[in-house]
């Protein structure tokens, strides 16, 4: 069974280099993208199968990551997938709201290609057990990486 | 024009050749009655009313006068007969002056209280008028004020808007940039090296406008209604040394900080202030020399920053001295300047909106900031804060 990424981001520049790093990280991943909220939603409630992990940008239009959380995190055939908050915003208040919505882990953007690569890897290589241990080993780690 | 009231004719008769005779313009009323009347309808600046008339008496009409806020300045002067009824001395009716003499009266004696009296009047009259022409411009200047105020409140929220929003929007591209510029070095540059170094400028230079937009936005983000906490100002430091950490290790700062007071402040601000501060002070230091920081607080007693200490002061001083590469202090203002720089991005990386910030945080927190230094021997940046911040009065 090759594992499912779903990217929810209207940034087609981001989603462009995302797939391109998924597809050198892990080839045998399967890469969904969405580019707004609503579209994931109903893309994600008629789907035959759903992703492993989803990837949520926060700032889309009509319907935000925030919003778009929220609505996952009620559902209940959707609210076991873990959510990984993708974004540009760096602000405290979002990583500590996400987070206690539902989010699994929180990561800002990295303009340095490695990071993203470092990011895939670990949850492509953990998708399929103990992936909520790498996320939060990942939350502490990515955080160093970044602004070191 | 002066009143004359007496139920005598001859009285009045001789009363008005006296006063006509040193040019007063007068006028009579035989009655307490006609002399109410002629009160209520004519503007007098003296009455002179006999007590003992048939009818209504002296003090009658004084009393009605008295009632009416037209009437009751008009200063009085009774003529009574020897045995002065002291009654209105008790009473109190003062507000327009109030005098007695005697009849007979010595007419020099009766002249000079005239002319006392209509002096007063003519003062106060004065004087009101002033007052409402003062009272009256002061309210079209304040409201000219608060129209002007809210014209610059509103241009004011609109350029902060602006500045957000382009500040916010510059940063995508330039993160793409950032982003795929290191990813082509990384992927394709990496055996052609002439090529990186080339990437390698992109992408600093790229950084450094990544930096500048956020700075601006930090900067922007500064103007706005204030809002003051009690603060720990220790509390504050630690947090800002705590961000700084990295840069701390690097290069093997010490640190040597005494007990700073609890202030009302905004914490953010007063945080990125501190935060600023040393993070210039790191970043000058002397090569070879590890950095050494001292920050010191007190209370002292004025707004000044030769002020002595004093425990229940209403401001307090700090200070923060490094021993790094200092500056001419011919300087001092250049370097609260935004984006003015006392060096070239290739000795110090900077956009030079640092103190612009901490000066504008300052600002805030109606302080007062300055600076000392010399060249090779080290900075010490003082800064004034008061204690106690008054609330808006909206």
């Amino acid at each position: 069974m090759r594992p499912i990424f779903l990217l929810i981001d209207d940034d087609t520049d981001d989603t462009f280099l995302f797939n391109e790093v998924l597809q050198q990280v892990d080839p045998t991943v399967v890469f969904l993208s969405a580019a707004n909220g609503q579209e994931a939603l109903d893309t994600l409630r008629s789907a035959a199968m759903l992703p492993d992990v989803i990837f949520l940008d926060l700032n889309m239009p009509r319907m935000d990551g925030r919003q778009c959380l929220s609505a996952l995190k009620r559902d209940h055939q959707l609210k076991h997938i873990p959510v990984i908050i993708y974004t540009t915003s760096s602000h405290p208040l979002d990583v500590e709201q996400t987070l206690q919505n539902g989010a699994a882990c929180f990561i800002t953007k990295p303009t340095d290609t490695r990071a993203l690569i470092n990011i895939l890897t670990t949850v492509a290589g953990n998708v399929r057990s103990n992936l909520e241990d790498a996320l939060l080993a990942l939350q502490d780690g990515v955080t160093t990486f970044i602004t070191g | 024009m002066i009143l004359l009231v007496d139920d005598k004719q001859e009285n009045l008769y001789s009363l008005q050749m006296l006063l006509r005779l040193h040019r007063y313009e007068t006028d009579t009323a035989i009655s307490g009655e006609e002399a109410l009347k002629k009160i209520l309808k004519k503007e007098y600046e003296l009455i002179i009313l006999d007590v003992q008339m048939p009818g209504m008496d002296g003090y009658e009409v004084a009393e009605t006068i008295s009632g009416y806020s037209r009437t009751r300045d008009i200063p009085i002067i009774f003529l009574s007969a020897v045995n002065i009824d002291k009654r209105f001395i008790t009473k109190g009716y003062a507000s327009g002056g109030v005098d007695y003499v005697t009849k007979p009266f010595d007419p020099d004696i009766l002249l000079l209280k005239v002319k006392t009296f209509t002096r007063l009047y003519r003062q106060t009259r004065e004087l009101n008028e002033m007052k409402a022409t003062l009272e009256q411009k002061v309210e079209e200047r304040t409201t000219e004020l608060l129209e002007a105020n809210k014209a610059l409140e509103i241009s004011n929220g609109e350029l902060q808007q602006y500045a957000f929003i382009a500040s916010h929007d510059l940063q995508e591209p330039l993160r793409k940039i950032i982003t795929f510029s290191r990813l082509i070095n990384d992927r394709f540059l990496a055996c052609i090296p002439e090529a990186a170094i080339y990437m390698d400028k992109v992408v600093a230079a790229s950084e450094r406008m990544r930096k500048l937009i956020n700075d601006v936005l930090d900067y922007t983000r500064l103007s706005g209604r204030p809002r003051f906490r009690t603060c720990d100002l220790n509390q504050l430091l630690q947090e800002a040394l705590a961000d700084l950490e990295l840069s701390i290790r690097d290069k093997a700062a010490k640190f040597e900080t005494g007990q700073l007071p609890c202030i009302e402040a905004i914490p953010d601000q007063i945080r990125q202030l501190f935060q600023n501060l040393v993070s210039n002070a790191l970043k000058f230091s002397r090569k070879g020399i590890a950095p050494l920081i001292c920050i010191q607080g007190q209370r002292v007693a004025d707004k000044s920053f030769t002020s002595p200490a004093a425990c229940n002061g209403d401001y307090c001083r700090i200070s923060i001295t490094d021993n790094g590469i200092g500056f001419n202090e011919m300087y001092l203002s250049k370097i609260f300047t935004m984006f003015q720089r006392l060096h070239s991005k290739e000795e110090y990386e900077g956009n030079g909106i640092g103190l612009t910030i901490v000066k504008k945080i300052i600002q805030q927190h109606n302080g007062l900031i300055t600076a000392e230094s010399s060249e090779g021997a080290g900075t010490s940046f003082v800064i004034i804060l008061p204690v106690k911040q008054t609330p808006e009065i909206v």
